[in-house]
């Protein structure tokens, strides 16, 4: 009775909110194949043209319009995510490992490591620079202060992500591995870590985005050298150009390339687990 | 548990957590503590000194425009709470609970967190061609024949401020409602069909309650973004919504740290406020 | 240390969580390799008895002892004692072959290649499951992921193997098969296997020594036939699921129950006054008919034919229930009428009875 009715009314609010979702993204789209280099970042579009996207790569005659600042800052920010991702996930697992026992002061130290996803960018970034500045005296740097900033904000999400991971997991296959004569240390390899591999995956990518994207502390806490959101934001109080929704797309297609990686990588994962903890020993 | 081997626990857990936590006090309290610390610090023209005053904590009291902006933050917040919930409940409702398919919603999750995947800036600046006089909306309205003159109000204003960031942030409402929603037990909405009740008492009763700690994540994650907020009112406002966040940019743009801190340390005990009394509501631990 | 020296000895074991006593001062020891069957229904600290031998909890007190060493402060896997999961716990990320190899492969001495798959392969076989090697744990069905479980570990050659409730998860036909397998498998190898279960027609018929444990404590060790005859309680007794039994007084070599009274020349010390006769030695009479012994009436109630005997349940005029076990080598039953009211009677020198007064 009531899935007749409701079912269809939700199911077209569902499209117009999708539309709403991406709307900003579909004109973003559109304009990015602005004629130019006149063409301004509105409509209507006097012409399509792909010459935005070959203003990206530098394949135009030189123009009034300087090139987005974006590769060396292109390299920093995927720098800094991997780095970032390989620390958030080491000290997420670790973490979500110790959660498995009941112990003292647990709830003090969950909601310490939470606390790094609720207090916002502007706040951690400006806490850092101040401390850099002040107390430690040494220079902001991308790899240093927006690094260990970049790690506060996505080791709760790693951590969460492992938790959930965790909680679902079948602790008698250890106990089981033990009472074979496996160490506790070779069941975590052959046994525990092959079977939450897939949450680390996640984890890993989690981490990978937030920082990748990650703009409010690294504006503080980067210093000089800038990262691909500051490059951006650099670029807003300027006159903005149609390339940088060309940027927008391209980026977005990368987005897709990596969502498109740990998807392969996750159906492989679970086979490859399972050969890992085979393979290995035959050889 | 013998003595002995409750310390081998406690030294395996005590190392495994070591490092997390060392990282968190160092890089998360410590600036926090620094903020407080600093907003109590004597500022010249372009420095500060460590000299304790009350100097900056008055100056914005004082101005108008300062707390102005608190006022606004807190407004601002409360209307896209709002929004965000009101328009991302039904969303979520649909992919959680009435999707039977677990892929077919697992499609419809990741088709809501693609645009998420675009750099948040652009985004942000995207919707300079949507809300404009000559932008997408108005055309199409005007196309449409629904207006006349186009709507100039939809950028350069609060509202667009507000829709802007609903937009952006209604998918951190979805997420976790619909997760929830989709731990419910379909079995106890059938029980309650047949036992006669309506839809509205079974969403009143049972459905609601038992989203509530999605409900409650989202807020809370809509919450911490939207008060933090500076880059959305920036571009999208044309310098006239000042939120605090906003205030900060400013004041550290000029090198006047002692009242960014002030306003900092006025945004954490917001915050706090906020979060602290969300977390009343529910125990996410035990969610976990 | 012997190659088969399957003795393990509890000493004083005792273990709680908060408030509440998992096990009181267990003590119990085993000398040679045999079956033993650890009896006790939910609750009463089997399972917790079962890992804190193995290693994967630490008693709060006491000291365990197995080959002569005292292994209480070894972590499990330096004990060399096998341990199989009621839910199985079969790696689910490795085929059957790695299931059972696993241990051979990771341990801490080196095993070669060529060694690992002989003794897998064997242990395979003798479990019955040649031919599902490449399977994985999904693909196959419970009782096989039993054998799984079970070859996993004999393939360590352990001396002595814990079985955690091992045919709870099985369907009654398979349980029956399993348990004469099991025991064909013990005695092949010589090792001792320690089951623990809460059915006590299971822990009767499969162990060459019973240990009945109740609320954290052992309250009767034995062979199954001494337990069935000779319980050394009243709650045993009830356990066994075998007697029916009465309240009542014992004093002076009588006692008076529901039925009258009957002489009680012999009784075991008990917290309470018990008598109690076996269902199968409880006999059916008409009314006014000659009696071997008390008269209890009853009315019947139904019966149940379970094969190779017949169930009758009675009430009686308190509304209690009283059961007679029929066993069809001892003849045809009697056709009885719904309804009916019945005398019930027995031999009492057959009867067990349990007193305060008795000496302990």
């Amino acid at each position: 009775m009531e899935s007749k009715t409701l079912k269809p009314i939700l199911a077209v609010y569902i499209a117009l909110f999708i539309l709403f979702l991406y709307g900003p993204f579909i004109v973003l789209g559109i304009i990015s194949f602005q004629q130019g280099p006149e063409g301004g970042p509105q409509f209507p579009i006097t012409e399509w043209s792909t010459y935005w996207y070959r203003h990206l790569f530098g394949l135009t005659p030189p123009s009034r319009i300087a090139p987005l600042p974006v590769g060396e800052a292109l390299i920093r920010s995927l720098i800094l995510a991997f780095m970032t991702m390989v620390t958030a996930t080491v000290l997420g697992v670790m973490a979500a490992q110790a959660f498995r026992r009941r112990f003292r002061g647990a709830g003090v130290v969950f909601y310490l490591i939470v606390l790094g996803m609720m207090v916002p960018g502007v706040l951690t970034g400006l806490g850092t620079s101040l401390l850099a500045n002040n107390v430690v005296h040494i220079e902001r740097h991308w790899w240093s202060t927006a690094f260990v900033t970049h790690v506060v904000y996505t080791f709760p999400f790693a951590f969460l992500v492992m938790l959930a991971i965790m909680n679902r997991f079948d602790a008698s296959v250890e106990e089981a591995s033990w009472s074979l004569g496996v160490s506790p240390i070779r069941t975590f390899r052959k046994v525990t870590f092959p079977l939450i591999f897939p949450g680390v995956l996640s984890a890993m990518l989690f981490a990978f985005t937030l920082s990748f994207d990650e703009f409010p502390r690294t504006l503080f806490a980067s210093g000089r050298d800038q990262t691909l959101p500051l490059a951006i934001y650099g670029t807003f109080s300027v006159e903005i150009h149609p390339n940088i929704f060309a940027f927008g797309v391209m980026t977005t297609l990368f987005s897709f390339a990596l969502l498109a990686v740990y998807g392969i990588l996750m159906g492989l994962s679970v086979r490859r687990a399972k050969k890992m903890a085979m393979q290995e020993d035959i050889s | 548990m013998s003595a002995q081997n409750a310390t081998k626990q406690k030294t395996a857990t005590f190392r495994l957590l070591a490092p997390g936590v060392f990282w968190m006090i160092l890089f998360l309290v410590a600036p926090i503590m620094m903020i407080v610390y600093v907003s109590f610090w004597t500022q010249t023209t372009f420095a500060i000194n460590s000299t304790l005053t009350l100097d900056s904590w008055r100056n914005f009291f004082a101005s108008e425009a300062y707390v102005g902006a608190l006022w606004t933050t807190i407004r601002l917040w409360l209307i896209v709470l709002t929004l965000t919930f009101v328009i991302g409940y039904p969303a979520a409702l649909f992919v959680g609970l009435l999707v039977k398919s677990k892929t077919l919603s697992t499609v419809l999750l990741v088709i809501c967190v693609i645009p998420f995947w675009t750099s948040f800036l652009i985004r942000v600046l995207a919707w300079r061609p949507m809300l404009g006089k000559e932008g997408a909306i108005n055309i199409i309205l005007q196309k449409a024949g629904l207006i006349d003159s186009p709507i100039e109000v939809l950028l350069f204003s609060e509202l667009s401020v507000v829709i802007g960031m609903t937009q952006i942030y209604v998918v951190f409402m979805v997420g976790p409602i619909a997760f929830m929603l989709g731990r419910i037990d379909r079995n106890i909405i059938e029980a309650a069909r047949d036992l006669g009740a309506g839809f509205g008492r079974i969403f009143w009763k049972i459905i609601l309650p038992l989203s509530l700690p999605g409900v409650v994540v989202g807020a809370i994650f809509v919450s911490v973004m939207v008060l933090g907020e500076f880059a959305t009112s920036g571009a999208l406002s044309g310098r006239k919504v000042n939120l605090l966040g906003n205030v900060i940019v400013t004041q550290v743009g000029s090198l006047k740290w002692a009242m960014a801190s002030v306003v900092g340390v006025i945004l954490t005990v917001l915050l706090g406020i906020v979060v602290a009394g969300f977390l009343r509501i529910v125990d996410l631990k035990r969610e976990l | 240390m012997t190659h088969r020296d399957a003795s393990f000895r509890l000493e004083g074991i005792t273990r709680r969580y908060g408030e509440l006593t998992a096990l009181e001062d267990i003590d119990f020891s085993v000398e040679q390799s045999g079956y033993v069957s650890l009896l006790g229904p939910s609750g009463s600290g089997k399972t917790c008895l079962l890992r804190i031998i193995c290693g994967f909890e630490k008693p709060d007190a006491g000291r365990v002892w197995f080959q002569g060493r005292d292994i209480t402060d070894l972590p499990a896997h330096e004990r060399g004692i096998g341990f199989v999961f009621q839910n199985f716990a079969l790696f689910p990320h490795l085929t059957v072959f790695e299931n059972v190899a696993f241990g051979l492969r990771n341990g801490a001495v080196s095993v070669a290649e060529a060694e690992i798959t002989r003794r897998t392969a064997e242990a395979i076989e003798m479990v019955g499951l040649a031919g599902l090697e490449d399977r994985s744990p999904e693909q196959v069905s419970g009782g096989q992921k039993q054998r799984v479980a079970l070859a996993r570990t004999l393939v360590m050659q352990p001396s002595l193997v814990l079985l955690d409730e091992p045919l709870g998860a099985l369907d009654a036909n398979l349980r029956e098969r399993m348990q004469t397998e099991l025991r064909a498998i013990r005695e092949r190898l010589g090792v001792t296997f320690l089951h623990v279960t809460g059915s006590e027609t299971e822990a009767l018929a499969m162990g060459d020594i019973v240990a009945v444990l109740d609320a954290g404590k052992i309250i009767q060790t034995g062979t199954p036939d001494q337990i069935y005859d000779t319980p050394a309680s009243s709650d045993v007794a009830l356990f066994l699921n075998r007697f029916n039994m009465f309240d009542g007084t014992l004093s002076d070599g009588m006692f008076a129950g529901p039925f009258g009274t009957a002489a009680a020349p012999v009784a075991r010390h008990n917290p309470r006054d018990v008598y109690a006769i076996r269902y199968d030695r409880t006999q059916i009479f008409d009314k006014g008919a000659a009696l071997p012994g008390p008269a209890l009436t009853a009315r019947f109630l139904a019966s149940e034919y379970l094969g190779s005997s017949i169930i009758f349940l009675f009430e009686t005029a308190d509304r209690k229930t009283v059961e007679v076990d029929h066993h069809l080598s001892f003849g045809e039953p009697r056709d009885l009428e719904v309804g009916g009211e019945y005398v019930l009677s027995w031999d009492p020198a057959q009867a067990i009875v349990f007193g305060k007064g008795a000496a302990a």
